[in-house]
């Protein structure tokens, strides 16, 4: 072992580089650290941090200005644990709102959120990927049938039943959450 | 008193020890010629504090190891109890000892099992101890199912490392199985690459897309996981999912069995069903025997000089083992990454005068050369954010901060992390000395 | 709520405490490890073996004998840890047994305090064991007894060696060992017939692609890949000659075609189903060739010349070696990987690949209960046998089991038809080969003197160590045909170094190579008592400096 430390101090001449006691800030920290720091925001989006202090919990809003789904205001969770970037971000729905990728508990289908989430994906990738779910609701792998069957079998009851939906009205007997700005 | 026991304890001591010795007294052709061997070495390994983290399948065969390679003051922790599905390889439990915690058993039975070996156990989570907690041990083993504990580890004896005390820095020795498959290896924090450098020889889990699951499922697992993610929040949200009750798991069995029926699907079973659930990892006696004996090996090798090991920089530091396809091994040097955020940039020590304000800290920060075009600093420490630039409400809400004293913001020794766009992926860490 | 219903397919105790294994190796597995009985004749300081025996007593081998005639020493506690202070005087066998029994109550493990010779002086003495482990060092005429009864019983045997950082076993398997469960890679072993699909699956094909580019986003998305490469082969092999992409380039410009076939037009920009088609396109467009293990087991004698007596394995065989003949293709293994499509679709697809598999394997019985009428034979092999063969016939198994090398005080060690590739691993330093010419030293020395090298001069010994092994060296670049070079010279060099450090130990264990060693005998052990996965064949060595090893065939 003490051979170990004679090379350390020879590997240290070039580096000076060194460390102490308290705790350190985590690799799952520094990396969302770096991730909000070039997240590009467009004005139809934003994010909120409940306690300042924890970067690994907190709330996106997404404010469509285009699309069936404009003028709502949908509310996400995400919630990312010590194993990021290991591990994806955990993402949820705070309303029951009608979407064919979005079930009524909140669960969103998007694949990079699962299966095909990657380390070197960043948060801006998801964040991107849940704006488009509101642009471009995909019926043909969905979370929630029905509104699915809606989209894709009549379009324009499926905008009807949107709004609908949004104003914090029911659709086929399901009532829903008010989302209106 | 059994025939042979012999009342002079040393002389007893050196014929009990006389195999393990000759290694530890004798030099071999191998042998590195800087290695001292003789009494002191001995003296060394049973005096060393070593610390081995999990009392599971692996933990158990290091316990055992250890104590039979010298080693005298050993700490185990481990926050689990057993369960009964532990008995067909942690040799250390018995049928009796289901529920009781597993630090607690494994050591009292080695203790009692190998005369002069003491046993400290902890029975909760490595993360609930600190840098002073780890500072007392010469080497860590590793025998963990989690990636996140390893991170946890690694992260902590990487930032321990101080260049001006060479006790600091503990050789960390991890190993891992897979049914017929494991690795062990050895890392030097900060000298050769870490758990952090080698994320990328874990496969993350396989996962099915969501829709899926909820629409077009084709196989038993997709059935099982519909009710474990979705049925199990729509009918029991309220219920907290404990994937070792038998009756929440019956419960995913009977959801999964009726959705596979009403697809056609086969093959959804109850075993299928808690493996899916709890991520089942097969695990036997023999793969958890080969890895753990490797660990030790080089934890004796490291300890002793008596032979080279693996770990060195710039030779072998990894064995990858296969069993199923006869035996295989592959031994070779994963490289340390230069941009690893752990230990690719550590943190360096700069002393401030603790009445400045943070913008003043940071303005002084953009002045050291390492740091020439910090523009848009974000700073943090574990506990606080201290400045954002961005996104804009957490800039706001961290605004203030700019005008505090430090004394008020960080304590003194406490590091903080500083990144940048101008950087990119690169941060820095900065350990804040108080200039009195 | 409803309450639950109670759990009808819940697990038995016997499931819950043996889960994690049976993951692996199944309730057949299980079974055949019960049954087994396994004789363990220790020696030395007869750590490795008991190491061994602790990862086959917990997951529930059937019964254990020890045959050890040492009395616990003090030596024995520093090094073995299924002895404590109360074992001190007594016998190591009954107390290693004591303490390897309390690990599982279900195991039986008895012991037997003999010297090995006196035990193997009886008639019928190996008679109830169907495994055998031996720990170095025993007499060099008392492993020539083990080795011949086992090769005329057809009794697995396991000669191990623990001495300081290195580790030696060779396994000495029947002279037929066939394995019919060798558990290959689900990836790279899926069959799925592309380039040799039968008549029904190509109309279905046709069927189900049947005007794909006039269906709609939704159903173009959810065609399976299996059948849009089906389709896009009848494509291409109408401008290819009715030939299929052959070659590596072929294949490529294949993958471009249905790339190009993608939509992208619609709301993903892109289809799943044709990502999944074009990057099977390499992995599974290959012809259903069997494998040179395979064709071994068909031109084996055992399989051309059956009679009432051949095990099963063979009469099977044989009745798939003329499907292969009559059909060009083995039996279909039936699975489908997973992939995009609809539930439905799917399972109908699925259920095209399982009926067949059923039909081939129905015809393979029927071949095999012909045979079973034509020889004679009283035991009827049952279809679960068949069926479990046909599944796996393209990753079935034979090892030709060889005796033992016993290096004796006083003879020359025969390689017979291995001295070639022998010699050949004398200048390959990777192989570790010269560690195990250094083992073969080491126990001509041990047979010549019979105290373990190292005990009494550790200099002298290794002086006598080497010179042996040079002359082992050299009586194998004789029976080679083969003469002496700068890199063997070399060679002699290292194996001296080699001789030195086993000389280091003076018969001593290591216990963390020792409990390493028993990990990987016990994990063998397994492997050829559940005759699943592939054993090692046939000598394998470990080395502890370095953290390496090798199997050599020998």
């Amino acid at each position: 072992m003490l051979k170990i430390w004679s090379m350390k101090k020879e590997q240290q001449q070039a580096e000076n580089a060194v460390v102490g006691k308290k705790k350190k800030v985590t690799a799952a920290q520094l990396r969302v650290q770096n991730d909000l720091s070039e997240l590009s925001l467009p004005s139809t989006m934003k994010v909120d941090f409940p306690d300042a202090d924890d970067i690994l919990n907190f709330l996106l809003t997404i404010e469509p200005d285009e699309g069936m789904y404009k003028g709502g205001r949908f509310v996400f969770t995400f919630a990312i644990n010590q194993n990021f970037p290991h591990d994806p971000p955990k993402v949820k729905c705070k309303q029951k709102i009608y979407h064919p990728n979005i079930d009524t508990q909140g669960n969103v289908c998007l694949n990079i959120l699962r299966e095909e989430w990657k380390p070197v994906l960043n948060l801006n990738a998801v964040i991107v990927g849940l704006q488009l779910l509101f642009l471009e609701p995909n019926a043909s792998d969905p979370l929630n049938k029905e509104a699915a069957e809606n989209l894709k079998t009549d379009r324009q009851g499926f905008v009807r039943n949107v709004r609908q939906a949004m104003g914090g009205g029911s659709v086929r007997g399901d009532t829903f959450d008010r989302v209106l700005k | 008193m059994a025939v042979g026991a012999v009342s002079n304890g040393i002389e007893s001591d050196v014929n009990r020890w006389q195999y393990l010795n000759r290694f530890l007294t004798t030099p071999g052709p191998f042998t590195d010629d800087e290695a001292t061997l003789g009494d002191e070495i001995i003296q060394r390994i049973s005096s060393m504090k070593i610390l081995v983290i999990g009392a599971g399948g692996l933990g158990c065969e290091l316990l055992k190891n250890l104590a039979l390679s010298g080693f005298k003051d050993i700490h185990v922790i481990d926050m689990d109890t057993i369960d009964v599905s532990n008995l067909n390889r942690q040799f250390l439990f018995r049928q009796a000892d289901v529920g009781r915690h597993k630090a607690e058993v494994a050591a009292e039975f080695v203790e009692k099992r190998v005369k002069g070996v003491k046993i400290t156990p902890y029975c909760g989570k490595i993360q609930d101890k600190d840098e002073d907690y780890y500072m007392q041990f010469g080497l860590v083993i590793c025998g963990l199912d989690s990636v996140e504990a390893r991170r946890w580890i690694n992260a902590m004896l990487v930032g321990m490392v101080d260049g001006d005390n060479p006790d600091s820095l503990k050789p960390l020795i991890d190993g891992g199985t897979e049914g017929f498959k494991g690795q062990s290896k050895v890392i030097l924090p900060t000298m050769t690459s870490c758990i952090e450098c080698q994320l990328d020889m874990h496969a993350p889990r396989e996962a099915v897309p969501l829709c899926t699951l909820a629409t077009i499922p084709r196989q038993p697992q997709h059935c099982i996981e519909w009710a474990h993610i979705i049925a199990w929040e729509e009918e029991r949200k309220d219920i907290t999912l404990d994937t070792d009750d038998p009756e929440h798991i019956t419960w995913l069995f009977q959801k999964a069995l009726a959705r596979a029926q009403e697809f056609n699907i086969q093959g959804v079973t109850y075993s299928m069903t808690q493996g899916v659930v709890k991520n089942i990892i097969p695990a036997i006696a023999s793969t958890n025997a080969i890895i753990a004996a490797s660990s030790c090996n080089e934890a004796l090798k490291l300890a002793s000089s008596t032979n080279p090991g693996l770990g060195m920089p710039g030779s072998n530091n990894y064995m990858m083992y296969s069993g199923d396809e006869g035996i295989y091994t592959y031994t070779f040097e994963h490289l340390k990454k230069d941009d690893c955020p752990v230990c690719g940039n550590l943190a360096k020590k700069i002393e401030v005068n603790s009445n400045i304000t943070l913008r003043e800290l940071i303005e002084n920060l953009a002045e050291r050369p390492e740091a020439r075009q910090l523009k848009k600093p974000t700073i943090r420490t574990e506990a606080k954010s201290l400045y954002y630039q961005a996104p804009p409400s957490l800039e706001e809400q961290t605004r203030p901060n700019l005008d505090k004293k430090l004394t008020d913001l960080v304590s003194d020794g406490e590091e903080i992390a500083v990144s940048d766009p101008a950087y990119h992926q690169i941060q820095f860490r900065f350990k804040l000395l108080f200039r009195s | 709520m409803t309450t639950t219903p109670p759990v009808l397919q819940g697990p038995t105790a016997k499931e819950k405490k043996y889960d994690r294994q049976l993951r692996l190796w199944a309730a057949s597995g299980q079974a055949a490890l019960e049954d087994a009985h396994l004789l363990l004749i220790n020696s030395g300081p007869g750590v490795i073996g008991v190491e061994a025996l602790k990862n086959l007593v917990l997951p529930g081998m059937g019964h254990f004998t020890i045959l050890d005639s040492a009395v616990v020493e003090e030596k024995d506690l520093g090094v073995n840890f299924f002895l404590d202070e109360q074992s001190l005087g007594k016998s190591r066998a009954q107390e290693t047994c004591k303490s390897l029994q309390e690990l599982n109550p279900d195991v039986q493990v008895d012991f037997n305090s003999q010297t090995a010779s006196k035990f193997l002086s009886k008639p019928d003495a190996l008679q109830p064991f169907s495994i055998i482990l031996v720990a170095s060092p025993l007499e060099s005429k008392l492993l020539s007894q083990l080795s011949e009864h086992c090769d005329s019983s057809g009794v697995p045997l396991f000669y191990m060696h623990s001495v300081g950082f290195y580790v030696h076993f060779s396994i000495q398997l029947p002279h037929a060992f066939p394995i019919v469960d060798t558990h290959p890679d689900p990836v790279t072993t899926t069959d799925l017939r592309l380039l040799k699909p039968w008549p029904y699956l190509i109309e279905y094909a046709q069927n189900k692609t049947k005007g794909l580019d006039a269906m709609d986003h939704h159903d173009h998305g959810h065609v399976p890949y299996l059948l849009l490469l089906l389709h896009y082969l009848g494509d291409w092999q109408k401008s290819h000659d009715g030939k299929s992409p052959a070659n590596y380039q072929e294949k490529n410009e294949f993958k471009k075609l249905v790339n190009s076939a993608m939509r992208r037009n619609n709301p993903e920009g892109g289809e799943e189903n044709y990502e999944q088609a074009v990057a099977a396109v390499l992995k599974n467009l290959n012809e259903p060739t069997p494998n040179s293990s395979v064709k071994g087991v068909f031109q084996a004698e055992e399989c051309a010349n059956l009679s009432a007596q051949s095990a099963n394995f063979w009469v099977i065989a044989h009745a798939i070696s003329t499907f292969y003949t009559k059909n060009g293709v083995l039996p279909l293994p039936g699975a489908v990987p997973d992939m995009k499509a609809r539930s439905s679709d799917y399972i109908e697809l699925q259920n095209v690949y399982k009926s067949k598999a059923r039909q081939d394997i129905a015809e393979v019985f029927k071949e095999v209960q012909s045979l079973e009428i034509k020889l004679g034979r009283t035991k009827q092999i049952e279809s679960s046998e068949v069926e479990a063969f046909c599944k796996n016939a393209a990753h079935i198994k034979l090892i030709r089991g060889s005796p033992l090398h016993i290096s004796a005080a006083s003879t020359t060690l025969d390689w017979s038809d291995k001295a070639s590739s022998a010699a050949m691993l004398l200048t390959d330093e990777t192989s570790h080969f010269l560690l195990y010419v250094a083992f073969l030293a080491y126990d001509k020395l041990y047979d010549e003197k019979q105290i373990a090298p190292g005990i009494e001069a550790i200099k002298e010994d290794a002086t006598i160590m080497t010179k042996y092994a040079n002359s082992i060296i050299g009586d194998l670049l004789s029976q080679a045909g083969k003469k002496s070079s700068e890199d063997v010279e070399k060679a002699k060099t290292r194996v001296g170094k080699l001789c030195a450090e086993l000389a280091r130990a003076g018969g001593g264990e290591l216990h963390n190579i020792s409990s390493l060693g028993g990990g990987l005998i016990a994990q063998e052990v397994i492997k050829v008592v559940t005759k699943q996965y592939v054993p090692v064949d046939n000598i394998c060595l470990f080395d502890g400096i370095n953290s390496t090893s090798s199997v050599l065939r020998l």
